[in-house]
């Protein structure tokens, strides 16, 4: 269970905190509800640029990370298809200071022409090394854009083209800033070895005086049609190993479906028992390794298969036999003691996942985001109400190869 | 309120450490307990000085290792994962150039079930035929797709030109030795070295009295004893005459590099203060490597220095991967960094910064019981105790610019470092 007290400030920042006395630090996590799903088609990878500008100073502070590591603290941050978070964790005497800088950089930035070039072209290092000099590094890509036609789920974070990262404007950045970076589009959990009452003081201290934004942000996205036909596309490029990926469309996050999808995964993946590494690595030595995982995004997901294939097997024979295995699970029992093993997953999962303050206090911001925050201590009960015919009736609705996008991917030269 | 004055800050000059109880158990093996923390879990990790430093066939510490979740005498390999992932467990192994380790991290509530299973993996482990085969053929197939990749193939460039082809910490994997591998060596290497004479045992997390007395029971038997001698072997270190190697990659967008040396051991007495100065350098966001490289000049993603620590030897290892145009810029403004430290002495600003970033560091190493086994574990492979923790935290705050550059001047000489580029 993850206590926390709340507070919204007249400028509509959401302010969370979770005590917790037996770590001698304290974590501030403040998630901005905007990401790579509001880019502007023409400018992708923005979101996650304007995520590094963000340590480039603030309208009163020169820099960000210096006053912190100072301070004894470290930070980082991520930005995904959905949010843009950003995390301090610093020695709790030391809590206000990342009140100081965290609270000045939503205040305002400096706004530096010099730090933007800077960062376009860190960001586009950042592009090579993941995603360009790296043996499959185009992956992502090329199946966001299979199985998205007209969300904007169908690019990744880091953006379609290096072109686009290049292109941004400080204008472009100032009106980015204050619409999405405003208090009322922000969550904030202070958690760790604090005191609630001291904490809702420096917030009213520190970003009470921040203005709200000048219009709510309203998304209005395109909701991606309903795919109704297999998508199948082949790619060939200098890699050791033939490759397959399949990407089945999913339910959101918070829908109640959610876990029971998320339960499939692990009888399919969590562990050496899962029936994919069981069935097409060990016994039927068809892959060398391969796993499955979802998206868990606020719009409809994925669900994703991928494997590396064994020497001397044909991508058609491989491509089936994972459906073979996905179409057993919808059309066989499952037995009680695999199922029993998967819930056991999930709870020790989900201990283990609150371990960690940060981790705790991530959580809490994520729930909040997608609307009800009390759904941080809901998981447990609702992986256990899941039962065999529903995970089986889930996988009947997800395993369909006609919402299906596959890429086969092949070591050139073409071996089919 | 004026926001461009920082709050006041605390200097953090002391950390106060979770107990570590130390218990023997009947055979001589040591347990080192951290009994701490909120949450019902538990993780017990088994360290077997079983890592490539004592293997006499390139890849046996590594293949032992992994073979220990292929069966035991009444259980197959599907069977032993089908029990552990019953209960949710997680049961990791690994092996390194030192130690190999066994962990299970778990619900409290499940630990004591699963024991007899882990000792069973201890002495008991069968490791067939067909399953090693299958093991061999998926890393021979990851081999391959790393060896596309240009940091990969730097880092074992970097490594033999510093220890020699020969030596553990230099000695790569190929094909040909993948292939070379069999079950009777495994088996023999398993035989001799896990066992409990050449072993310690961390157990942290929330657990009550009786499961030390459960472990006593199950581990501290004559059976598990073993009988290792704690002499050590020996290996001739065989430096590469190069210091300076490319290796060219067509179609490569980025070079990665590599740029380091041999230096002092992690128990010299000033390497608390050795760790400082490479912190400045390039152990931390704000170092002097990420600010120049990344953030002024925008060459890279990151760059990092590191202090690559092993028992039988430590190396500076300075690495990061760069646009290809700019990579003879990058290893100039390395050297730069570096003769900088030799030349001038760190700024009083500077110096206090790393130091209570560094003393952040420390506070969080000891938070947690599991993390904090993981940091005692870092000094039980160094013969040292936790009181090492106070005294790293006295040496942060008590180095001065002056000793700084006396470290420098000895051991970050860019003149006489390794440079390998791969791209």
């Amino acid at each position: 269970m993850i206590h926390f007290e709340q507070h919204t400030l007249a400028n509509g920042l959401k302010i969370y905190v979770h005590r917790d006395v037996s770590t001698p630090i304290a974590v501030v996590n403040t998630l901005y509800k905007v990401g790579a799903r509001d880019e502007n088609p023409n400018r992708t990878g923005f979101a996650h640029l304007f995520e590094h500008f963000m340590f480039e100073g603030s309208v009163n502070i020169p820099e960000f990370d210096t006053p912190l590591q100072t301070a004894g603290g470290e930070n980082n941050a991520f930005t995904s298809n959905d949010i843009t978070n950003y995390y301090d964790i610093i020695p709790a005497n030391n809590l206000e200071t990342a009140f100081w800088l965290e609270s000045d950089r939503m205040l305002s930035l400096n706004f530096d022409e010099e730090s933007l070039n800077t960062q376009k072209k860190v960001v586009m290092e950042e592009f090579k090394e993941h995603y360009i000099n790296q043996p499959y590094g185009d992956v992502w890509h090329k199946m966001s854009a299979l199985a998205y036609k007209t969300h904007p789920y169908q690019w990744p974070t880091i953006g379609k083209e290096l072109s686009h990262v290049e292109n941004v404007t400080m204008q472009e950045f100032k009106d980015f800033f204050f619409h999405y970076y405003r208090p009322n589009n922000a969550v904030m959990v202070v958690g760790g070895n604090v005191d609630p009452d001291k904490v809702f003081k420096l917030a009213e201290k520190w970003y009470g005086g921040i203005e709200r934004g000048k219009s709510e942000v309203v998304r209005n996205l395109p909701k991606e049609p309903t795919q109704t036909a297999a998508r199948v596309q082949e790619t060939h490029a200098d890699v050791p190993v033939n490759a397959i990926y399949k990407a089945y469309k999913m339910c959101e996050k918070a829908s109640p479906e959610y876990q029971a999808s998320d339960l499939l995964r692990d009888l399919l993946s969590t562990g050496d028992s899962s029936r994919l590494y069981q069935e097409l690595v060990k016994e039927k030595k068809i892959f060398s390794s391969i796993t499955a995982y979802t998206t868990e995004t606020i719009d409809e997901g994925l669900f994703f298969v991928e494997g590396k294939l064994n020497e001397g097997i044909a991508m058609q024979a491989a491509d089936k036999a994972i459906q073979d295995v996905l179409k057993e699970v919808v059309n066989t029992k499952i037995n009680e003691q695999e199922f029993i093993k998967v819930k056991n997953k999930m709870e020790s999962y989900l201990v283990f996942s609150e371990i960690n303050v940060l981790n705790r206090a991530m959580n809490i911001a994520f729930y909040d985001m997608l609307g009800d925050v009390n759904g941080v201590n809901q998981e447990l009960e609702k992986y256990r109400a899941v039962t065999t015919e529903k995970l089986q009736e889930t996988a009947a609705g997800i395993f369909d190869e006609n919402k299906c996008s596959t890429l086969h991917y092949y070591a050139k030269p073409a071996t089919k | 309120m004026d926001r461009t004055i920082a709050p006041a800050i605390d200097k953090i000059e002391s950390v106060t450490l979770p107990q570590v109880l130390k218990f023997t158990l009947d055979n001589g093996l040591n347990v080192h307990a951290i009994n701490a923390g909120e949450q019902d879990v538990v993780k017990i990790e088994f360290v077997f000085k079983a890592g490539k430093w004592y293997e006499n066939k390139n890849l046996v510490a590594d293949l032992a290792g992994r073979m220990l979740r292929e069966g035991t005498r009444t259980k197959t390999a599907k069977e032993v994962a089908d029990f552990f992932d019953f209960y949710g467990s997680n049961f990791g192994t690994s092996s390194g150039n030192e130690v190999a380790s066994v962990s299970l991290t778990c619900l409290t509530k499940y630990l004591e079930v699963q024991l007899p299973l882990l000792f069973e993996i201890f002495t008991d482990a069968v490791m067939p035929e067909s399953e090693l085969k299958t093991v061999i053929t998926n890393r021979k197939q990851k081999l391959s797709v790393n060896l596309q990749k240009n940091d990969f193939l730097c880092n074992r460039y970097f490594v033999q030109a510093l220890w020699g082809p020969q030596h553990p910490y230099g000695r790569v994997t190929e094909a040909a030795d993948l292939d070379a591998v069999n079950v009777s060596y495994l088996l023999g290497f398993y035989k001799e070295y896990y066992n409990a004479s050449n072993c310690f045992v961390l157990l942290s997390g929330k657990f009550s009295e009786g499961l030390l007395i459960a472990l006593n029971n199950i581990f501290g038997v004559k059976e598990f004893a073993g009988n290792k001698s704690s002499t050590d072997i020996k290996h001739a270190v065989i430096q590469s005459p190069s210091l300076i190697q490319h290796f060219e990659r067509e179609n490569s967008v980025q070079s990665a590099l590599q740029v380091g040396t041999h230096t002092m051991d992690k128990t010299d007495l000033l390497f608390p203060k050795l760790t400082v100065l490479n912190t400045i350098f390039g152990g931390y966001f704000g170092s002097r490597l990420m600010s120049n490289i990344r953030e002024e000049k925008g060459y890279t993603y990151g760059i990092y220095s590191s202090l690559a620590t092993y028992p039988h030897g430590t190396f500076i290892d300075i690495g990061s991967e760069v646009g290809k145009e700019v990579r003879e810029a990058t290893l100039q403004e390395i050297k730069n960094e570096v003769d900088l430290l030799r030349t001038e002495l760190i700024d009083e600003e500077e110096l206090q910064t790393v130091k209570n970033y560094m003393s952040g560091k420390v506070l969080r190493s000891v938070d947690g019981p599991m993390r904090y086994a993981d940091t005692v574990k870092g000094l039980l492979l160094y013969n040292q105790d936790a009181d090492y923790i106070h005294r790293l935290l006295r040496d942060i705050h008590a180095v001065t610019a002056e000793e700084l550059n006396e470290l420098a001047l000895k051991y970050y000489d860019y003149d006489k470092m390794y440079k390998v580029t791969v791209g």
